[in-house]
């Protein structure tokens, strides 16, 4: 097990250069530079501002020196933001961010399962096709449309939550529950299907034939096997729900890093760019790393070589 | 540090007396830099005016130049010269002691502008400035620091040497980028001088707290020259870009001001009995185009060009699609610049005219529309510029019986297509830097200027623009403002002037205010009343 982490551990090197080259390259494709302005600069002021962050380098060099600085965790300035640099960026609006994901997950995860539980336990009854209806609504209603109908009923009809922006507890309450519903629907579904499969091998059949009470039967017995497709994607989904964020930090106003992704591009803020596409690949890296251990802990028949 | 305390003391005592007034105000966005010398968007424009003080200042209705720091100026014909004379009253203001206490001189203007010129600073608006004698050298890097035209004669006198006489240069010495600075502490902390534990200010406001992303409040200052007339204690901004969601918070009462209202809304408000009586509609000095590439075929037939001009319908434009009684515009310098003319009513420029369109595409040789090419109508991705374009688009297919082709390109893309190969109809706009017809018609449309995508080139034009920078009489320089409009929208129809912008602003009947046309609030100059 131990050889098994390091390996992917070390794996983990090779994926993020090239991660990281692709990155540079494509980057660097794209026309417009970080001073392309509508009030054109004089071509001395644009020389002299790209010879400040090296732009004038050749590409291998820039290259060269941006990993050199992320492998020391010096992350680079923000070209579009004079007065931060990319690592104060980060540690400022990262938490937030990771706040802000965790909330949203736990909630997918601990409503979704057990109704996912539920659905396949009282499997054709009214409760099992009405969860799966709301699951099909939460997996199809986009953020962008749930996020404003929940502040219109939530903060200005009832006036139970605040409208937007972060700052205490009840700020976080209506953005986990927008950003969570599209996995809470998955969760629910593939905990169902993948329950009704477990309960019908003969392992259970044998627990319910020696007497053991049902509810023991379905959480101890049938759920901690029906847990396995529902790893696979709480991996992923955690990666995915930090970055989907994205929007619903735009909607309800949350200073996250979720914007960054697509306004460092806009700006040409190449330091900005690498930090957050890096630091995305190396969290997908360690959510799967997670989910590949946790199958060994589930499943005593899945052993790592 | 003693300053901020006794500010919050004030506050506490006003609380207790009974309220510290307080605006909630939303920024679209968090500003992307409080440097006066770096800033170029408005956001920031709006903290940088309730926190720095200028040379001059403008008043917020009629843009007349009034003094700020400087009391008083006048001009010397003979050296071409600038004097203004300074306040002795004005001190720096800061919490960590950097210059706090220490007077504001005129060695902090002529730093400021010098700072501004400097080549490593890279400032974008220093070509505004470079009309003073050696500041486009200095900018270029051709030129020394000492050769700028700007000297401290004394500590309250500055005067300012420049290339010719710009009867307009008052109105440049009303912007930001005049502004006097603190040296010390921009070369003690560089870049992150402008952090709210570092910065130095002399404005009505003080950088209380700024935490990125998410919020800034400004807190008046006690030290500022004018601090009696100033009634509002405190400014509180959110940052929300999302302008459905700020047009909630102001619904909810958690903002004072909207003044970004979501177009969706616009109808819904009008007709709403509550925010119809709060919605405000005020000029703003922008004007909106769609540039014409007459190098590409079939646009360097001028009579295609007057053609295409001449079936914008621009009212209904207005009523149906931006909703934000805009104004239709025929020439490009908005009203309230100096060089303004009224096309509209003196016939300059192509009104909207189906039966004009169709007779000047026959005469080009394309009755009908038969045997015209597709045409390409290039706009920035944005939803309204998209909705624009498909409103005027499906106007020249209607009423011309042509094909356009309308495409979309990222900002940054977009700029850089225009710059070397400009589509044959692109949108483009331009908003005032300062309130003269130089900004707009030699800044802009000079052949040398780097704002000019359409190439546009005539020495008659450029003549008539560069005389007017020098003129000093006011009558003979909107006589040459004229002509310009006259021969770029008329005669050579370099573009298509489509509207003025306006502002739409939301605002709580508690709340005392004014409208500045050319953007960035006075709330020195605001109240709250009791609610």
């Amino acid at each position: 097990m131990f050889q098994f982490i390091l390996r992917r551990m070390l794996w983990t090197i090779p994926v993020i250069f090239v991660v990281s080259a692709l990155t540079f390259i494509l980057m660097h494709s794209v026309p417009g530079s970080p001073f392309t302005r509508e009030r054109a600069l004089p071509a001395a002021i644009q020389k002299n501002l790209e010879a400040k962050y090296h732009l004038n380098d050749p590409l291998w060099k820039q290259y060269g020196d941006y990993m050199w600085g992320f492998v020391r965790l010096d992350f680079g300035p923000s070209i579009a933001y004079r007065s931060r640099t990319v690592n104060e960026i980060l540690a400022q609006q990262w938490p937030v961010t990771m706040t802000l994901g965790a909330v949203a997950f736990v909630f997918a995860a601990c409503i979704g399962i057990p109704l996912g539980i539920l659905s396949a336990v009282k499997q054709n009854t009214l409760i099992d096709h009405s969860s799966m209806v709301v699951a099909m609504l939460g997996v199809s209603i986009p953020s962008i449309a749930l996020g404003p109908f929940l502040i219109w009923i939530f903060a200005l009809k009832l006036k139970w939550l605040p409208v937007a922006t972060w700052g205490t507890p009840a700020h976080i309450i209506l953005p986990a529950l927008t950003l969570s519903t599209f996995y809470l629907s998955r969760f629910a579904r593939i905990t169902r299907a993948s329950m009704l499969q477990v309960t019908r091998e003969e392992y259970i059949v044998t627990a319910r034939a020696k007497g053991v009470r049902e509810s023991v039967v379905n959480l101890k017995h049938a759920f901690r096997n029906a847990l396995i497709p529902v790893t696979t994607i709480a991996g992923p989904a955690f990666a995915d729900i930090l970055t989907g964020s994205l929007v619903v930090e735009q909607i309800f106003g949350i200073p996250g890093i979720g914007k960054y992704y697509v306004t460092s591009i806009g700006n040409r803020d190449y330091p900005v760019i690498m930090a957050t596409t890096l630091i995305f690949a190396l969290l997908i890296i360690f959510m799967n790393l997670l989910v590949d251990i946790s199958y060994a802990l589930l499943d005593p028949r899945i052993r790592y070589t | 540090m003693w300053v901020l305390a006794l500010a919050v003391a004030l506050l506490a005592g006003v609380c207790a007396a009974g309220q510290a007034k307080t605006l909630y105000w939303n920024l679209a966005s968090e500003p992307p830099s409080l440097d006066p010398s770096l800033a170029t968007d408005t956001t920031s424009h709006q903290i940088l005016k309730a926190m720095f003080i200028g040379l001059c200042q403008f008043d917020d209705a009629t843009m007349e130049v009034l003094p700020d720091f400087a009391t008083s100026w006048e001009f010397d014909a003979a050296t071409v010269t600038w004097t203004f004379h300074l306040r002795n009253d004005v001190y720096w203001t800061d919490k960590s002691w950097t210059l706090e206490g220490v007077p504001v001189t005129a060695g902090d203007v002529e730093y400021g502008i010098k700072r501004l010129l400097a080549p490593e600073t890279a400032s974008e608006y220093a070509y505004v400035l470079y009309l003073i004698k050696g500041a486009e050298a200095y900018n270029t890097g051709v030129g020394s620091a000492d050769d700028v035209g700007v000297k401290a004669l004394d500590n309250y006198t500055v005067a300012i040497t420049l290339n010719f006489p710009a009867g307009y240069f008052p109105t440049m010495a009303a912007l930001w980028l005049c502004a006097p600075l603190p040296r010390v502490a921009i070369e003690m902390y560089g870049d992150k001088w402008t952090e709210a534990a570092n910065i130095v200010t002399n404005g009505p406001y003080i950088l209380g707290e700024w935490v990125h992303e998410d919020h800034l409040v400004l807190v008046k200052n006690i030290d500022y020259y004018d601090v009696d007339n100033v009634k509002i204690d405190e400014v509180y901004c959110t940052m929300v870009n999302e302008a459905s969601t700020a047009m909630a918070m102001y619904e909810a009462g958690v903002l004072d001001v909207n003044d970004t209202p979501p177009l969706e809304d616009m109808d819904r408000i009008k007709s709403d009995p509550v925010l119809s009586l709060e919605l405000a509609q005020a000029p703003r000095l922008c004007t909106y185009r769609y540039g014409l590439n007459a190098a590409k075929p079939p646009l360097d037939n001028i009579l295609v060009r007057k053609a295409l001009a001449s079936s914008v319908d621009r009212q209904s434009l207005i009523d149906y699609v931006l909703k934000g009684n805009q104004r239709p515009a025929q020439t490009w310098t908005p009203p309230g610049i100096f060089g303004y003319v009224d096309g509209v009513s003196l016939g300059i420029g192509y009104p909207y005219d189906p039966e004009a369109a169709k007779q000047y595409l026959a005469d080009a040789g394309y009755p009908g529309g038969v045997g015209f090419p597709e045409v390409t109508l290039m706009v920035n991705t944005s939803q309204a510029h998209a909705k624009i374009a498909q409103f005027i688009g499906q106007g020249w297919e209607d009423t011309l019986g042509i094909q356009i082709n309308i495409t979309n390109q990222e900002w940054g893309v977009y700029l850089n297509t225009c710059a070397t190969d400009a589509p044959q109809v692109f949108r483009m706009g331009w908003c005032a830097d300062y309130p003269d017809g130089n900004n707009w018609m030699n800044d802009v449309f000079h052949s040398g200027s780097g704002n000019n995508y359409e190439k546009y080139n005539s020495p008659a034009f450029d003549a008539l623009v560069e005389q007017a920078a020098v003129e000093t009489d006011p009558a003979v320089r909107l006589d040459l403002y004229k002509q310009a409009e006259i021969l770029i929208c008329d005669t050579d129809v370099a573009f298509i002037p489509i509207y003025f912008y306006t502002f739409n602003q939301l605002t709580k009947p508690y709340v005392v205010r004014t409208f500045s046309a050319i953007g960035g609030e006075s709330w020195k100059n605001w109240d709250i009343l009791d609610h």
